[in-house]
């Protein structure tokens, strides 16, 4: 360990207990404002301590991004824990409010159904046209609104990028969790050309949901709904529905990315992750490789989980734009050659203050995004253990 | 050059800070603001459209909503009219109502509700009406989707 933390840039907090005790400082106090409400009440002993134990481990996880100088390891336990809380919460709230996970005609003609973020990459052509928005759920107010999905996902997007897709989207940690499973990939060399699938689905998904004014990846393919809500089985064409979209989650979600240890669904399936890919053009932070420090080992390719580095990484000394900016290349890279990078600033310069500067933002957004779901999954945990009911 | 160019990139990399500071804090503000947006409202083909006149009876209220006609650009030549039926006090009463939905003063269907059973019917009783296409029981009383046909369209 004493070794690798000598070969780091200068400036660096990675083994440096008391300069990354200082920058955790105003996370720790923004965190707690965020994770408190700005006025904290601890009556409540449950209350208290789910709160305690979301607020240590975030603090805790911050600390430990900072002083290893390891970006991914970190990141993936509360983007994996948010997944999995956000399902466990929203199925509770579905059972709570409607006895089951499924969702009726009633309550889609009464446009009673929670906006997910993947439905903005089919929103955007039938806005432009109609003056309307092509899904059946609150505009403000309710469970998910979609004015609120709407500026959380563009203003992430100004703030990280497509680093959305591996700090913000609660469908994700779910394939970042089974992409760990496996200490080693079964099935390796995954042809990087899988990338551009996610464009032709967000090509194809944006022009029928527009013809047909109803958000067709929703309707029809959408993995996620095996860990949030799906319409009820009624007719043969809602028993096609829900066999696509289970095996869709079994496959893509589940079985080739403990086999590849790669986000496949995100990378083939996803149009709002092909969607995302443009915004890392208007954002600040990319992924750079410096030349001089790389020695092309290909640790980096096989580490990526979207594709987004290949061969021709190392000629552009870039990831390709669809890099959701998760670290894990810069995690497994023994030269420290590829590293976050803000566009206009040299390669090889300032390294450790543009690390600090994007993971400090990036895991913000995480952590505020995710303490909601993580600390109300926490509670309703400790209230089962204590009472024997989770409501 | 290389200078001003990194000291740029810092500014706008605190910029995205920044954002991300704001955008919690701001949420609801920045919600309300996006919701004021032209564009901001719910699909007719999704939300059934508005509603074009409401009827009070003792035990019930039926809103009738404007005919849809959605497409992405014009109107499509079939669509459908909302009905909705809210019981008083949630109590589930039988209908049978004659709806008048273009206000033409001649009856275009006959609806007939039977909550004890779960059952909607529905009469035609004008060329352009149709089926019904989608229906539901909700909380406190019924919803009704009838197919239309656009005869502005056919002509």
């Amino acid at each position: 360990m004493k070794t690798e933390l000598a070969k780091l840039p200068p400036y660096n907090t990675a083994g440096h207990l008391w300069k990354s005790l200082l920058f955790c400082l105003p996370m720790f106090l923004i965190l707690f404002m965020f994770l408190s409400g700005g006025r904290p009440d601890f009556s409540d002993i449950k209350f208290t301590v789910s709160f305690l134990i979301v607020f240590i481990l975030f603090n805790y996880l911050f600390f430990k991004i900072l002083y290893t100088g390891k970006t991914d390891r970190y990141r993936s336990v509360i983007f994996i824990l948010y997944a999995v809380f956000l399902s466990f919460i929203f199925i509770l709230n579905m059972f709570e409010t409607r006895d089951a996970m499924t969702f009726n005609s009633a309550d889609m003609l009464q446009c009673n159904i929670p906006f997910c973020h993947l439905v903005i990459s089919m929103i955007l052509i039938p806005a432009a046209l109609t003056n309307s928005i092509i899904f059946p759920g609150n505009i403000m107010g309710g469970f998910a609104p979609i004015t609120s999905m709407i500026v959380i996902w563009g203003l992430s997007s100004l703030a990280i990028g497509k680093g959305f897709c591996s700090w913000g989207c609660f469908y994700g940690g779910w394939e970042d969790g089974f992409s760990r499973i496996r200490k080693k990939a079964k099935l390796k060399n995954v042809n990087s050309l899988f990338r551009w699938f996610a464009f032709a689905v967000l090509l194809l998904v944006a022009i029928s949901s527009a013809v047909m004014l109803s958000p067709t990846y929703c309707d029809w393919i959408c993995p996620f709904k095996a860990v949030t809500e799906f319409e009820q089985v009624t007719s043969a064409e809602t028993l096609i529905k829900t066999i696509i979209f289970s095996s869709l989650f079994a496959g893509l979600v589940v079985i080739l990315p403990v086999l590849t240890k790669k986000r496949m669904q995100c990378t083939t399936l996803c149009p709002l992750g092909a969607l995302n890919s443009f915004t890392n053009k208007i954002n600040a932070f990319d992924i750079r490789i410096n030349h001089e420090q790389c020695t092309q080992c290909r640790n980096c390719i096989n580490a990526c989980p979207t594709l987004s580095l290949d061969e021709s990484s190392y000629k552009t000394g870039r990831a390709h734009f669809t890099c959701c900016k998760c670290g894990k290349c810069v995690d497994v890279c023994t030269k420290h050659a590829i590293n976050y990078h803000i566009k206009g600033v040299p390669v090889n310069k300032a390294q450790s203050a543009t690390r600090i500067l994007f993971v400090f933002s990036a895991f913000l957004f995480l952590a505020i995004f995710a303490s909601g779901s993580i600390q109300m999954g926490v509670y309703k945990i400790i209230n089962l253990i204590t009472t024997g009911s989770l409501s | 050059m290389k200078k001003i160019f990194t000291v740029l990139g810092f500014i706008w990399a605190a910029i995205c800070l920044l954002i991300v500071l704001t955008m919690f804090p701001g949420l609801d503000s920045f919600s309300k603001q996006m919701a004021k947006l032209p564009f901001m409202k719910i699909n007719p083909s999704l939300s059934g459209g508005d509603v074009a006149k409401t009827i009070e009876y003792e035990s019930y209220t039926v809103n009738i909503h404007k005919p849809v006609f959605a497409a992405l650009i014009g109107e499509s030549s079939r669509g459908f009219v909302q009905v909705e039926w809210i019981w008083k006090d949630s109590i589930p009463v039988p209908v049978y109502d004659s709806v008048d939905f273009n206000m033409d003063l001649t009856t275009d269907f006959i609806i007939e509700i039977d909550p004890l059973n779960d059952t909607i019917k529905i009469v035609s009783l004008q060329n352009n009406v149709g089926e019904i296409e989608a229906s539901a029981r909700t909380g406190n009383g019924w919803i009704a989707r009838i197919g239309l046909i656009n005869e502005a369209k056919l002509e």
